[in-house]
């Protein structure tokens, strides 16, 4: 069969910057960081103390009946932005749609609070015993599945984890099957929950985390903030959104995963390179059509020059005329979510015309040469975007975007 | 009137399913207020924690109501333990 093109016809994100689709675009067209003192944890003996928190999300004003203890925070996130998406798609599902429709979610740590919670049962409450849905709540898959039990989809359903491009994965994979005519419509995205002492501690001991702020390409950058949250994507084919008369966001028009096959965290600039490649060839997409690059853009001192180098090496002269932002200076480093939450401010930046900046920039890195859209929102509408994500491990996984003008 | 333990767990069950205690009674069975398996799970959990006693697969498989749970965890208690020698209006099922 011929491949089918895919649009994005609904959203739905609960971030650091807010828990409507609205909210999320306001803070990132305003440039407004998420980031602050984590609340949640007691870092008095953390080396960092800042991060990018999901604050005030009611577990009970979502979940009845008990069910908010069945599912860890990550997994709610999940189910939460999955419903907001399918009431913006407005898609009404048949029984055969639940079929043929597929879930795919991506989470790099699944239920680290539920596993923390039993830890401390055990090893240092020493109660002997851990609560009973300990094993359900800490599965990576609990976010597809419960997606799944929540709005009744029958179809493929699965959990793709790889690390930092969980899902970008996830998101790429949905993109195909729907492409391929293997679903006719996807879930997909990713959610996590990641604030957890222990959790942090190991993040402390990698030695990444910035003590202040995330400050993507600026010289004086000092590392990664951690982030939360999750976010959902519908897709399904421009001809069955165009028959509902369904609103289209953007459309996914490639993907494309690699391997640095190098370093546990190193980050090489062939496989990023090669991912980017990859994601234009499977898009039809040339260079110069690309207008914007929502990078991986950690804030690392690591990631950082390589990403731009990477960038070069695709893009070559066009990359002076292209814009490149990191909105995890915004919304932090949500992980296996951070490409969900990236692929929504991809998507939105088509919509509006509005490329979001990579905040609290302050000083040029002469190995940091883009233009970053330093701290304040662009108006200027591109025909083209790429989100990247690149994951410890070295796993590389690009989206490309169109625009989609009705 | 449900005595101390009675009491006790039927302020535990309200917890498990977020819903008042005033909708639970002994004789109320555990489905109507929506239990299903997971909860179960939770419940016995949180009544080994709250009564400090361990329950036995075996003796979950026969509960239907809320007085089953009741009369299950009474057996449990140890002798001098509060709450124990208050009998219960309703004790047949």
């Amino acid at each position: 069969m011929v491949p089918r093109r895919v649009v994005v016809t609904g959203l739905g994100i609960i971030s650091p910057l807010g828990q409507t689709v609205a909210e999320n675009w306001e803070s990132l067209r305003e440039g407004r960081s998420a980031i602050g003192p984590i609340h949640s944890v007691d870092c008095s003996t953390l080396r960092f103390q800042n991060g990018a928190e999901v604050r005030g999300f009611d577990p009970l004003a979502h979940f009845a009946g008990g069910k908010d203890a069945q599912i860890d925070r990550f997994a709610q996130f999940a189910v939460v932005a999955a419903r907001h998406a399918m009431r913006d798609s407005g898609i009404v599902l048949t029984p055969a749609l639940r079929e043929q429709s597929a879930v795919i979610s991506g989470s790099s740590v699944g239920g680290q609070l539920a596993i923390e919670e039993g830890y401390q049962d055990l090893y240092l409450k020493d109660r002997g015993r851990v609560h009973p849905l300990t094993i359900p709540r800490t599965m990576s898959n609990a976010g597809a599945s419960h997606i799944a039990m929540d709005l009744g989809f029958s179809g493929p359903t699965y959990t793709v984890t790889t690390a930092c491009s969980s899902a970008n994965h996830a998101i790429g994979q949905a993109f195909r099957m729907v492409r391929n005519g293997e679903a006719d419509l996807a879930v997909t995205g990713g959610s996590e929950a990641n604030f957890a002492y222990g959790f942090l501690k190991a993040w402390e001991a990698m030695r990444v985390i910035s003590t202040d702020t995330c400050r993507p390409f600026s010289k004086n950058r000092r590392g990664m903030i951690l982030g939360e949250g999750g976010a959902i994507l519908i897709l399904e084919s421009l001809e069955a959104a165009k028959a509902r008369g369904a609103k289209i966001y953007a459309e996914i028009s490639g993907f494309a995963m690699t391997s640095d096959a190098h370093h546990l965290t190193q980050p090489t600039v062939e496989g990023p390179s090669r991912a980017m490649r990859g994601a234009l060839r499977d898009a039809g997409m040339t260079p110069e059509e690309v207008g914007y690059i929502n990078a991986h853009g950690t804030g690392t001192p690591g990631n950082d020059p390589v990403e731009t180098r990477a960038i070069r090496a695709v893009f070559g002269a066009h990359a002076d005329k292209l814009a490149v932002s990191s909105t995890k200076s915004m919304h932090g480093h949500a992980l296996g979510a951070a490409g969900a939450l990236e692929a929504v401010a991809t998507i939105l930046a088509l919509h509006h015309g509005v490329l979001p900046p990579t905040a609290n920039y302050d000083q040029c890195d002469p190995e940091c040469d883009l233009d970053y859209v330093p701290n304040q929102a662009r108006s200027i509408q591109v025909g083209a975007a790429l989100s990247n994500s690149f994951a410890f491990g070295g796993l590389n996984a690009v989206l490309a975007f169109r625009a989609v003008h009705s | 009137m449900a005595d101390a333990v009675a009491a006790r767990v039927i302020a535990t069950l309200a917890s498990v399913k977020r819903i008042p205690a005033e909708k639970i009674a002994l004789e109320t069975n555990l489905q109507e207020l929506g239990i299903d398996s997971l909860d179960v799970f939770t419940l016995l959990f949180e009544l080994e924690n709250a009564f400090h006693i361990s329950i036995p697969d075996d003796d979950v498989r026969s509960i239907r109501t809320v007085n089953d749970v009741v009369e299950g965890v009474r057996k449990l208690i140890p002798a001098a333990s509060p709450g124990t020698s208050v009998g219960s209006a309703t004790s047949a099922d």
